[in-house]
Formats: C-alpha cells, sequence, structure tokens
C-alpha cells in the first residue's frame, strides 16, 4: 500500500492576494499586477505544501470565489445569481442560473493546472465541481428535460477533464451532495449515476481519479458510494461516529482513498499521533492501493495562519503513520 | 410615563435595527479599541435614534436596536473572558470576517448589555424594552474551538456565563429577555435540540415574573419539535412571513401552548409589506393561536435594511396589528 498526504482542495488566499483583489476592484491596481501577486502566492502555496512533505499538491485555487464559480463563469448557457449558503457553512457562493443550453467554451481551469505542474516538484492534483453537485447547486431555466441537462454538463466536465488528463497526476470531482444529508437516499443515488455516467466517457485510469464528497459520511450514503467503483475522498470529521461506521461495515476496496481526517472546519489542536491512530485503524479496514492522509474537506473554512497548521499536522501524521 | 400593553396582538420587533452612523463610528473606534466617552455617547445617540423610529411607528415592546453590536457573535466573544478573535475567514467572494475563538474557559466577568437595556428603557416613555443575547449554541456554532474540544462542556460554560448577564438585566428590571439561536435552525441533531434545552435551563429557567424569549429563523426549524416545548421559555419568536407560514400547520399539530412571536414582515426583501398582505399574515397566525398569546413581529432583526424601509416596514405593522385587533373587537 503506498501512503501520501495531501489537502482535499483549495487554501485559504494569503493576505497579499486578499489585498490585491481588493485593489483591482477598487481600481488601483490592474490585472496584469493582479496576475502577479496570484502566481507568487500559488508558488508560496505549493511550496508550503512540498515543505511539509504532501504529494500531491493542489494549486490552491487561489482565484476561485466558490468551487463552482469559475465554470459558472465560464460555461455558457450559466449566469450568476444570488449567494447561497454552501451546505452547512458560513460560506456562500453564487447560485448558477441555467438560462441557455450549457457549453464549455474554452478551457477553464487548464492554464492554472500546466503552471502548477510546471513549479510542482511533486505530484500534482486538479479538482473540479462534479456534475451533480453543480446541478443541485443551480436554478435551471432552460432545460425541459432534467436528462438534457445532465448530459450537456457531463459533456462539458468531460471535455475539461479530457485537457487536465494530460497535465494532472490526479484529478478530483467534488461531489458533496452525493452524501448530502438534506436529500432523499432516492436522490443521492441518482446522482450516483450521474457520476457515473461522467465516469464512463473519461479515459482517466481509476488510480488517478477521485470523486470527492465532504460535510457527511453515513453508512446509507457511503454504501452507494462504492458503486462508483473509483477512487473517492471522504470527510471522516463532520458526522461524529457515522464515518467510522461506514467504513468498518462497508471496507473499502479500490485502488485510491482520500481519508479526510484533518478537520479542516475546527481549529481544536490535533497531534499527529492522533492523526495516525485514526488512520491506522482505518487501514485495517481496507485494501486500497494508495492512501492519501487529507483534510475534510477544502481549507476555506480557516484563517490562512490556521490552514497553514493544517499542512504541518498531515505531514506530520504522514510521518508518523509511515514510520510504523 | 406609563403604558399600557393592548392585551391582544401586541406589536414588537426582533432586536436589530439599521445602523445610524453614529453606530457605525462607535464600530470604528472599538476597534481601534477606544472605549471612552466618545464612544459611549455615539452608541447612546444610535440607540436614541432607534428608540424614537420604534415610537414613531408605534410599536410596543422596543429594544436597543443592538446598535453597539456589530455583529452578534463577536461581539459577546468580545466581552466575555475566555474567547479570541480570529484572522479573517472567507464568507463569500473576497469578503472575509473574523470568528470568535474559545481560547480558555468561558466566564462572564462584566456586564455587558445593561446599560444599553438601562439607557433604551429611560426614554422609551413606558414601553418594554426588550434586551436579546445570543445564545449558547449559537455562540458555540460561530465559533473555533481551540480549548474545549467538548461541544457540551463548552456550551454550558457559555449558558453560565450568560445566565450572569441575564440575572445583571433582572436586577437592573429587565422583563423581557429574549435569547437569539439562528444557528439551532441549520443541521442540528437531536442531541443538540436537547443541549440548546438545557442551556436555555440555565440561562433562564428559573426566571419568574420575566418573559422568556426564544428566536430562531431560517432552515430547518421543524427539527427543533418536539423538544422546543418543553424549553423554559414563554414565547417562541419565529420568521414566518419568508417561509409564508409554512411552520403554523406544524404548530397545530402540537397544540403548541405557548406565546408567538409571529414574523409578518420579511427583513430580506426591500418591499413594504401592505397593511392587507400583514393583516393576513396576522389572520392565519391568529387561526392557530390566540390574540392574546400572540405577538406581531418582522421575521428577524431588521439591520440589513435601509432605515427608511425598517421604519415603513414596522409603521405597516403596527397599523395592520392595530386593524386586526378592530376586527377582532
Amino acid at each position: 500500500m503506498e501512503i501520501n498526504a495531501g489537502i482535499c482542495g483549495n487554501f485559504p488566499r494569503p493576505p497579499e492576494l486578499r489585498k490585491a483583489l481588493d485593489e483591482l476592484s477598487s481600481g488601483k491596481i490592474d490585472e496584469k499586477e493582479l496576475n502577479r501577486v496570484f502566481k507568487l502566492s500559488m508558488r508560496k502555496i505549493v511550496e508550503l505544501q512540498e515543505e511539509n512533505g504532501l504529494n500531491p499538491v493542489t494549486s490552491g485555487l487561489l482565484l476561485w470565489h466558490d468551487p463552482l464559480r469559475p465554470f459558472a463563469e465560464s460555461f455558457s448557457g450559466v449566469q450568476l445569481g444570488g449567494l447561497l449558503r454552501f451546505f452547512d457553512n458560513n460560506f456562500y457562493y453564487r447560485r448558477p442560473i441555467i438560462t441557455g443550453p450549457i457549453k464549455r467554451e474554452k478551457p477553464i481551469t487548464v492554464e492554472e493546472v500546466g503552471e502548477l505542474s510546471q513549479i510542482a516538484k511533486t505530484q500534482v492534483k486538479a479538482v473540479l465541481p462534479g456534475p451533480y453537485t453543480f446541478l443541485k447547486l443551480s436554478e435551471n431555466k432552460f432545460y425541459q428535460s432534467e436528462d438534457q441537462l445532465i448530459d450537456d454538463l457531463i459533456e462539458a466536465l468531460a471535455a475539461e477533464i479530457e485537457d487536465l488528463n494530460g497535465l494532472a497526476d490526479i484529478i478530483q470531482v467534488d461531489e458533496p451532495s452525493l452524501v448530502d444529508p438534506e436529500l432523499s437516499l432516492e436522490e443521492r443515488r441518482k446522482g450516483v449515476e450521474v457520476v457515473k455516467e461522467l465516469i464512463g466517457k473519461l479515459r482517466v485510469p481509476s488510480d488517478r481519479l477521485i470523486v470527492a464528497t465532504y460535510f457527511n459520511l453515513d453508512p446509507d450514503s457511503y454504501s452507494i458510494l462504492l458503486d462508483l467503483k473509483t477512487g473517492l475522498h471522504l470527510d471522516l470529521c463532520s458526522s461524529r461516529d457515522k464515518a467510522e461506521e461506514a467504513l468498518r461495515e462497508y471496507g473499502f476496496k479500490g485502488s485510491i482513498l482520500s481519508l479526510g481526517i484533518v478537520d479542516s472546519r475546527s481549529i481544536f489542536p490535533e497531534t499527529p499521533a492522533e492523526m495516525a491512530g485514526k488512520t491506522r485503524k482505518i487501514l485495517e479496514k481496507t485494501s486500497a492501493e494508495k492512501v492519501m492522509i487529507s483534510t475534510s474537506s477544502w481549507l476555506d473554512y480557516l484563517p490562512f495562519n490556521e490552514a497553514v497548521e493544517k499542512l504541518r499536522i498531515l505531514g506530520r501524521t504522514l510521518r508518523e503513520v509511515a514510520s510504523s | 410615563m406609563s403604558f399600557r400593553l393592548p392585551n391582544k396582538l401586541v406589536t414588537t420587533i426582533v432586536g436589530s435595527y439599521p445602523y445610524f452612523p453614529e453606530a457605525l463610528k462607535a464600530f470604528q473606534l472599538r476597534k481601534r479599541r477606544v472605549r471612552g466617552s466618545e464612544y459611549e455617547e455615539l452608541v447612546k445617540t444610535a440607540i436614541r435614534k432607534t428608540v424614537e423610529d420604534y415610537l414613531s411607528a408605534g410599536v410596543d415592546i422596543v429594544s436597543d436596536g443592538e446598535q453597539r453590536r456589530e455583529d452578534m457573535a463577536v461581539f459577546f466573544a468580545e466581552e466575555l473572558k475566555g474567547f479570541e478573535i480570529s484572522e479573517p475567514v472567507r464568507i463569500f467572494d473576497n469578503v472575509y470576517y473574523r470568528k470568535p475563538v474559545i481560547v480558555d474557559d468561558i466566564e462572564w466577568t462584566h456586564e455587558i448589555v445593561v446599560e444599553d437595556w438601562r439607557y433604551a428603557s429611560s426614554i422609551s416613555r413606558g414601553r418594554p424594552v426588550k434586551v436579546t443575547l445570543t445564545g449558547p449554541y449559537t455562540m458555540y456554532s460561530w465559533s473555533f474551538d481551540k480549548h474545549y474540544g467538548n461541544m457540551r462542556n463548552a456550551i454550558l460554560d457559555l449558558a453560565r456565563a450568560l445566565a450572569r448577564e441575564v440575572e445583571a438585566l433582572v436586577n437592573a428590571g429587565a422583563k423581557y429577555v429574549q435569547v437569539d439561536e439562528p444557528a439551532l435552525s441549520t443541521r442540528v441533531e437531536k442531541e443538540d435540540v436537547k443541549l440548546a434545552g438545557e442551556a436555555l435551563e440555565i440561562m433562564v429557567g428559573k426566571l419568574s415574573n420575566v418573559k422568556r424569549i426564544m428566536h430562531v429563523c431560517y432552515g430547518k426549524i421543524e427539527r427543533l419539535f418536539p423538544e422546543v416545548l418543553d424549553y423554559p421559555i414563554d414565547q417562541l419568536d419565529l420568521e414566518t412571513k419568508n417561509s409564508e407560514y409554512r411552520l403554523l400547520k406544524l404548530l397545530r399539530e402540537y397544540s403548541f401552548d405557548k406565546e408567538l412571536a409571529l414574523g409578518v414582515v420579511d427583513v430580506h426583501s426591500s418591499r413594504i409589506e401592505t397593511i392587507e398582505e400583514i393583516v393576513d399574515g396576522i389572520r392565519k397566525g391568529l387561526e392557530i393561536i390566540p390574540p392574546d398569546r400572540l405577538y406581531v413581529k418582522p421575521d428577524c432583526g431588521l439591520k440589513r435594511l435601509k432605515r427608511e424601509t425598517a421604519l415603513a416596514k414596522l409603521r405597516n405593522m403596527v397599523k395592520a396589528a392595530e386593524k386586526a385587533r378592530e376586527e377582532l373587537a
């Protein structure tokens, strides 16, 4: 079994990038200057991950205003709506409003991932929203048939993944809606079918593809996730004992398992020894080829300094697990 | 000055009111940790203007408009012992906020809102002033916990600390104490609902001759049932207009027998509801709750509205309550 560590998704913006974005809005700096600060920030985030022994690394998704935004802004047929709460977080995303046929007119995150692969000394992970979560968080004002909407969404996302395939070592499709307790099990099951349809269109091998779920994990959701027969990222911090119960009951047999064991929504001190103990206990129940020790979800819910601390915990947990 | 509350369909507010320029100036001073007489005068002026607006609209039970509080959780965290405030955390786009961080045992060390209550009461021309406190469950949910690592212990300590503030308020003469628990309508488990009830018991359970109110809004309020029926409160204050009064059906099913503060104007919309529209809402409430137990008020705090809008909504709300009273007579 190969064990690594890496963050689930984004990293909070460093203060200098926050400031630059504000200055761009108020006209104090231009796009070129913002881009300069952005690239320096991305390099800094990549270095922070590498210094802590993480592999793969992500770009930090530093310019993404929310997990759907680059896609909602770029797809034709989609406009931006009002702010809505992102699951149970005190974080808000702009709801995509579907007003025409969804089409990917141009690559969306490919340049950023290309840049990442150039600066990273390790493997790199690309992250993008999955079709079911995009669907559930959007408002459809155009399609008569939801099936047609789903087909178009899958086609648009598959085209992006196809372009990322040569650049990223791991591709992660984020699908928190697949475990959303606000949805019925029937709806979650339908979501799994939608994601299966996407996976069927991809040429990414199963040991390089992760479907990421977070903010919940319960035995019922987990049992249907296993139907995806692909790599999974699981949030082991948000559901009290239910997540461990799910793994205990169903185990994991697959190529890649990302264990969201370091809590990305809490700053209560976590010790590497405790995290390593938890990891080892879970590993007894799995026969994954690759295991990744990870944060439970994106790091957006933390201040920058606390997110840096999470990188340290991840790195030290990995060393502790590897040495035993 | 004497003032008699109507014996039915009392009008009130939830707590916050649009910030007056003086309040915004006071926030700036507070950020720089300047809290001298200039700061206090600014807060007082903002409270006075709030109360004047309530009086001009004709609201029966008023508040200080929470003019001292820029954020309902951060404010109490700054005043209680055991908290620090975090570095910025993103809330949306490139907009960030600072979140309370629990770093030590939480304790009450000094009066927090007593003076504001006292001042508002001194200028309310006899109208009762309701005091609002951010509840323990919400304080915990909206904070980072770096100290307890155990929600139950932290929430019960918060309740004990806030109970000291309640005690000080009651000693000063407060008769209407409202605990705001908006976080209770998010993704809560049954054990959380019970825990919030235990916390309320600590805060207000033993009070007598004081109206004990809990406000909750926006989300899955259904999940609080049936436990909320056993909460040690006299009045449940709900957002109902925005959710099209769907909760009333639930109250009927449970034969709800506490007082109900019914949200009849939407605080997320700048549209001024017509008097007739508000009367309609009150009639819906009256189908379930008798008029002596039904209070009429906005869905939630008014602070996000423009002052003119908030005032216009309150004016129509008061007129609607008068009209509904006439219908009942």
